[in-house]
């Protein structure tokens, strides 16, 4: 069997038997992987505090079965996140998108773009408590990435190409905007201005630090957070449990 | 059709239901038990029937007990001003083995993991609250495990109890190397906890 070694974020533990943990770890190569690390919970040599939650880490690694279970040789810590140790609200938020990443891209596909931009989420999060305006920038590129982009580039009714002139409204059944003259805004088609229409545009197509630096204004927030919402919802076709603590 | 006979089988199966024991695990035990004399299943049994009989969580401190309230929030002794917040009845008894806390505990019966759906309000916080003024208490010791989730709760009570009752003293244990460790082994974040909340030393 061939001994893996990879940068990791700890997306899961399970108490496993007397002193053994179950982890699922997300990885740049094989995505979300699940494995034991014999002993973790007694020997702290091997997995010096390297398998808790949200840690970002180095892990050793080899399959174990054809199963795809992974047997767990050793890790280090890179990196603890804690900021996100320190706020119950930046918590909540990181396991957001640690759910949200874990319905995107499930046991074993790779996901190396995904990688990067959950590790630039976790390390922004932990340096500033940025909730709505990191939580879209994820929502949008964790979306776009799993392949459920919002097609912002015509109206989704008519076809015509949207070239920024008014508002649209966002279509969730269509999964992308559509023109005033094809539906009318509401609660369940949130309209969304020019402006807005473009950032959510950089959003899913720049990366993580270009992203950062569009710096959303509080009107641009508040457009797209119900888009976002409506659009992962309908989606993914569950509320995840993590969203219960977040505001909106 | 198992290897065994049926009744045999039967008591396997529910041995291997409890957590960390497998199936070879559960064979043994139920192998063992069947050579033993009939006390030890007789006794086995009651104990069983007994701690789901009387084992309740104390209404005050929310520790498993059998008389409520328990031992330690009946002890006058025990009012000193300073309650232990700790995660769970495992957490309070290893504090109490140590013999050095003489204060009272408040058992969380959790942490916050959003992860989990778990939030503020499927732990025991409001009790908590509600314990602070009638019992006098002038400092809360946060004693949640040093993990995400046990700092995040501890984060958080921090911030209620500083919002809610600012003249309380909130402390948290302290974290660092562990007695007998190898800083060769120590991760860089228990270095630098250790490093930031280091002691003068006097002779």
């Amino acid at each position: 069997m061939t001994l893996h070694s990879s940068s990791a974020i700890i997306m899961r533990t399970w108490e496993f038997g007397e002193s053994d943990l179950m982890v699922s770890f997300f990885t740049p190569k094989g995505g979300c992987l699940k494995g034991v690390a014999k002993g973790a919970r007694k020997s702290r040599v091997r997995f010096a505090n390297c398998l808790d939650l949200l840690c970002f880490t180095r892990l050793e690694y080899e399959q174990k079965k054809e199963d795809g279970l992974y047997f767990l040789h050793s890790g280090i810590l890179i990196h603890a996140f804690p900021g996100l140790r320190a706020d119950f609200s930046s918590l909540s938020l990181a396991s957001y998108m640690i759910e949200l990443t874990e319905i995107l891209f499930p046991v074993g596909v790779a996901a190396e773009r995904m990688f990067d931009l959950l590790q630039g989420a976790l390390s922004a999060l932990d340096e500033e408590k940025q909730i709505d305006s990191f939580r879209i920038l994820f929502e949008a590129k964790a979306m776009t990435l799993g392949g459920y982009g919002i097609d912002l580039s015509r109206c989704c009714v008519c076809g015509r190409t949207y070239q920024g002139e008014g508002r649209a409204l966002f279509r969730r059944g269509k999964g992308g905007i559509a023109c005033l003259k094809c539906g009318q805004e509401s609660e369940r088609s949130p309209g969304l201005g020019p402006a807005t229409v473009n950032a959510l545009n950089a959003i899913q197509s720049t990366s993580w630090d270009t992203s950062q630096a569009l710096g959303l204004s509080a009107s641009m927030i508040r457009e797209i957070k119900p888009v976002l919402k409506h659009h992962i919802e309908y989606r993914i076709g569950q509320r995840l449990k993590s969203a219960e603590f977040l505001s909106g | 059709m198992g290897i065994y006979p049926p009744s045999l089988e039967k008591l396997i199966e529910q041995l291997s239901r409890l957590p960390g024991i497998g199936q070879k695990s559960a064979t043994r035990v139920a192998l063992y038990v069947l050579r033993s004399d009939r006390d030890l299943a007789e006794g086995l049994a009651a104990s069983l029937l007994e701690v789901k009989e009387k084992i309740r969580f104390c209404s005050t401190c929310h520790n498993l007990t059998d008389d409520d309230p328990c031992a330690i929030c009946r002890d006058g002794r025990r009012a000193n001003g300073s309650i232990c917040v700790v995660e769970g009845p495992g957490d309070q008894l290893a504090l109490e083995a140590s013999g050095i806390f003489k204060g009272r505990y408040h058992v969380l019966n959790g942490v916050l993991s959003p992860l989990d759906g778990i939030g503020p309000e499927d732990l025991t916080i409001s009790h908590l609250l509600r314990r602070l003024e009638p019992e006098g208490i002038e400092e809360v010791i946060l004693a949640t495990n040093p993990t995400t989730a046990g700092q995040a709760t501890a984060s958080f009570l921090a911030g209620l109890l500083s919002e809610r009752h600012p003249r309380i003293t909130v402390t948290r244990i302290a974290l660092g190397i562990p007695m007998g460790g190898d800083l060769k082994y120590m991760d860089q974040m228990t270095i630098e906890y250790a490093l930031r909340t280091r002691l003068p030393v006097t002779p």
